[in-house]
């Protein structure tokens, strides 16, 4: 294969596949997505079958894989990182059960964050379920720490946590593929299944004794960590073995942190930490020893800060030498170093200009925010609901591309995965306290209600909430890629597979109005929110669910193409925004003196939408136009 | 042609192809023999958000290209052009895909920066092509004809064989040649130095 370009999540799923891992399973979440999509890739290039899925969710997919490395053969999971709360039960138990065939937990964090919820540091999640804990800093290193993951997960038989981060999943590294330093590996052959009621079925007083057996493999582990090559000194001391400023650093802020001493052409001792949990002790003393000052960066928290035992010495995130909330970016690394440079007597020039930066701050250039697809079926959806209850209804949402459903007013709660009908439920409830008869509407995707909606719903109907639920079904977990979900005709890799009926699971939860929709058809959609506002509203009601269905553009654009409605903007448009600002299609330009809108024809779909956004009617098929 | 190398960040706006264009120019540095490391950011939205791409050719640490401190900026779109200029160093070089002129204030502070600005109707160019969508790969002929990172137009042909189904190498392989002849030619496009003093551009100290 030669040379050739590996993004981060590739080389992790290359990991995978050349470590001979058997069973990969996840749940789409961005960083993390493309591990899965690449093992699928490669894995026909395998010498053995592998099993890969996209489950309904993180626990589903940890506890699958866990299952097949309790038969012995090597198995992973992968999730984002608020994923891994998700799967925290299991991943905990997990850690005191223990593991037969090497268990690989790949969790990627967001620093920023991009597009989580939260900054997170997987790697504080692993030390308080006392998992250890693998840290790269290159696509390459991932590539090479996942092989060495499994060796360690096998040796002392405990699941252990890769943990990337964004910029490493979506960094594209130039890779020697044949350059033979990651030969394929295996485990040893799966015996399959074998019981062990005391340690797989354990009872309290035998998890007891399998935590104190955690608590020895840990400090094994860290004896271990104490030699490892992926714990090592760069750069160098002074002639008398000592340094007046030293740097301890992992993940991509080791990257950082390097380009930033390399830049000012300071030569620092640099210990790499890639084994943050658990944290060889004695090494990261001896070399703060022979410093006088330490600086720590790592992301997105304080994991190996925190595990230092003496921190006189020690700057980081804990004194806020380094920022404690946000992305640990070059231009914070290196105004860090820069100071503490300064500091030691070596000041270093000023790189950036920032007269320019100054210069361009004052052109005020507005961000772009991000908008839904011209064509988006959510768009349709929100107008259609923002239309009917206005701006006095309870929007309880969720996690997806439709939580954009806050531009268009009609989202007022984005939680976590599921979080919208159980708040909806709870906002109910808690309306009744207060004697607040707000109408509720929530909204959530097709593949986070199969995640954590179901069980959420049926403890609505159960407990006599009332509200109505729409699902967003557009076919497909958009937002990371457009991944199958449980309702989908085919798998991850494809094969055909049993689709998950979405009406019958929420009528199956007990719900008595269930209904399905095209959002496109603007009138009827709002007469149904109606019909289910009055559902729940009656003696005899309870939770209305409406299943909003139409595929997403970028996923399946077959119905518009086989379809297409081409509009154009009539003479008379005034420029009053209306459309611009409740629809909000990205097609739809405001002039800059604000006297008219125009239709955009290179990001238009002619899905036909905006039609009913104009309601003087001054956006109209083109059709009509050239008859009128 | 000496060895690539060089810090670039390529920006626009989502559905522009700055992912593609960083991959071409990754391709051929790849092949050229350098190692290479192209930084991928996006917002949440799949298309009208800000995009950017950092590529660091050559053998240096970094996922990332600290503001000041990068060779070239290329930009798909004027105002993500505006927004990114503070990365380029002194002394380093902005290709523009834009018909409106930067503002008067901000070119003359490059000027004084000593940073060259560069500008093309990329967008008009590939129209005239047949094809909106090539754009980008219209801008990365220009810059590979002008600049010295060490990829030629030649260098990106070869790369661009290697990437997507026939049609759309076929319409890449055109864009790259209209670039280079626009930088060849007559007027060296809308350029702010010309061509021969343009291949001294310095791999300045950083």
């Amino acid at each position: 294969m030669g040379k050739q370009l590996l993004l981060g999540n590739e080389a992790i799923g290359l990991g995978l596949i050349r470590s001979g891992c058997r069973m990969v399973t996840a749940y789409p979440g961005t960083p993390s997505s493309e591990i899965l999509s690449s093992v699928i890739r490669l894995k026909t290039h395998a010498p053995e079958v592998v099993y890969t899925e996209w489950s309904a969710n993180e626990k589903v997919a940890f506890e699958t894989a866990l299952a097949a490395s309790w038969s012995g053969l090597r198995a992973a999971t992968a999730m984002k990182q608020v994923g891994l709360n998700v799967a925290a039960d299991p991943f905990f138990s997990a850690a005191y059960t223990g593991v037969v065939g090497g268990f690989v937990v790949i969790s990627c964090d967001d620093p920023g964050p991009h597009s989580s919820q939260t900054e997170q540091d997987s790697r504080l999640l692993a030390h308080a379920a006392k998992v250890p804990v693998l840290d790269p800093s290159t696509p390459v290193e991932a590539l090479q720490m996942t092989g060495l993951a499994f060796e360690l997960s096998e040796r002392f038989q405990v699941p252990v946590l890769l943990r990337p981060t964004t910029r490493l999943c979506h960094a594209r590294q130039s890779f020697e593929s044949d350059s033979g330093l990651f030969p394929a590996t295996a485990g040893p052959p799966p015996k399959g299944f074998r019981k062990d009621p005391q340690r797989w079925a354990a009872t309290p007083a035998f998890r007891l004794k399998l935590h104190v057996e955690l608590i020895q493999k840990l400090k094994a582990i860290e004896q271990e960590f104490e030699a490892s090559i992926l714990n090592r000194i760069q750069g160098s001391f002074g002639e008398n073995g000592t340094a007046q400023l030293g740097v301890i650093a992992s993940g991509v802020a080791f990257h950082t942190a390097l380009q930033a001493l390399r830049d000012f052409g300071a030569d620092l001792p640099v210990l790499k930490i890639g084994t943050p949990y658990p944290l060889p002790r004695r090494l990261v003393a001896d070399f703060i020893r022979r410093c006088e000052r330490v600086i720590v960066f790592e992301e997105p928290d304080a994991t190996i800060e925190l595990q230092i035992p003496d921190r006189t010495r020690v700057r980081g995130r804990l004194d806020g030498t380094v920022p404690q909330a946000g992305e640990l970016t070059p231009e914070r690394a290196a105004a860090i170093l820069a100071e503490a440079l300064g500091e030691a007597g070596f000041p270093v020039p000023a790189t950036a200009d920032e007269l320019l930066t100054a210069l361009v701050e004052e052109l005020a250039i507005p961000p772009r925010r991000p908008r839904l697809c011209p064509g988006c079926s959510h768009r349709s959806a929100y107008f259609a609901i923002k239309r009917t209850f206005g701006p006095r209804a309870i929007y309880p949402g969720d996690i997806g591309c439709y939580t954009l459903g806050t531009n268009l007013r009609a989202l007022d709660t984005c939680l976590d995965m599921g979080g919208a009908v159980t708040m909806a439920a709870g906002f109910y409830h808690a309306g009744r306290l207060l004697g607040d008869e707000r109408p509720i509407v929530a909204t959530i995707g097709d593949s986070t209600f199969l995640h954590a909606g179901l069980v959420p719903l049926a403890n609505a109907v159960h407990t006599g909430a009332r509200f109505i639920l729409v699902i967003l079904d557009n076919h497909t977990t958009a937002m990371t890629g457009t991944q199958p979900t449980l309702a989908s005709e085919v798998g991850a890799d494809g094969a055909a597979a049993e689709p998950a009926s979405i009406p019958e699971l929420v009528k199956a939860c007990g719900v008595r109005f269930v209904r399905m929709a095209d959002p496109y058809d603007q009138d009827p959609f709002q007469e149904l929110l109606k019909e289910a506002q009055s559902f729940t509203l009656a003696a005899e009601g309870g939770p209305a669910v409406i299943i909003a269905d139409r595929p997403c553009v970028i996923f399946d654009p077959t119905p518009i193409v086989a379809h297409p409605i081409p509009v154009t903007v009539t003479e008379e448009c005034d420029g009053c925004r209306y459309c611009v600002e409740a629809f909000e299609c990205p097609a739809i330009v405001l002039r800059p003196d604000g006297s008219r809108v125009d239709i955009d024809l290179k990001t238009c779909v002619e899905c036909g939408q905006c039609i009913d956004a104009c309601y003087k009617g001054f956006i109209v098929p083109q059709l009509e136009l050239q008859h009128a | 042609m000496p060895d690539p190398q060089g810090r670039i960040v390529l920006a626009g706006v989502g559905g522009q192809g700055v992912i593609f264009a960083s991959r071409l120019l990754a391709e051929a540095a790849l092949a050229r023999g350098a190692q290479v490391m192209v930084s991928e950011t996006h917002g949440m939205s799949q298309r009208g958000g800000s995009v950017a791409a950092h590529l660091v050719i050559g053998d240096e640490p970094g996922l990332l290209i600290r503001r000041g401190t990068a060779d070239v900026l290329i930009a798909l779109d004027r105002l993500e052009g505006l927004r990114h200029l503070p990365v380029l160093r002194r002394g380093g070089a902005v290709f523009i895909n834009a018909v409106e002129e930067l503002p008067e204030g901000v070119g003359t502070r490059l000027h004084e920066l000593g940073i060259r600005t560069c500008q093309l109707d990329a967008d008009g160019e590939a129209l005239r092509l047949g094809s909106a969508a090539i754009a980008n790969v219209v801008l990365l002929g220009f810059v590979a004809a002008h600049t010295s990172l060490g990829l030629s137009p030649g260098d990106l042909r070869l790369a661009a064989q290697g990437l997507g189904p026939p049609a759309s190498v076929r319409a890449n392989l055109s864009a790259l040649d209209e670039g280079a002849r626009i930088a060849d030619g007559p007027d060296h496009g809308h350029c702010e130095w010309r061509k021969p003093s343009a291949v001294l551009l310095e791999q300045a100290s950083r």
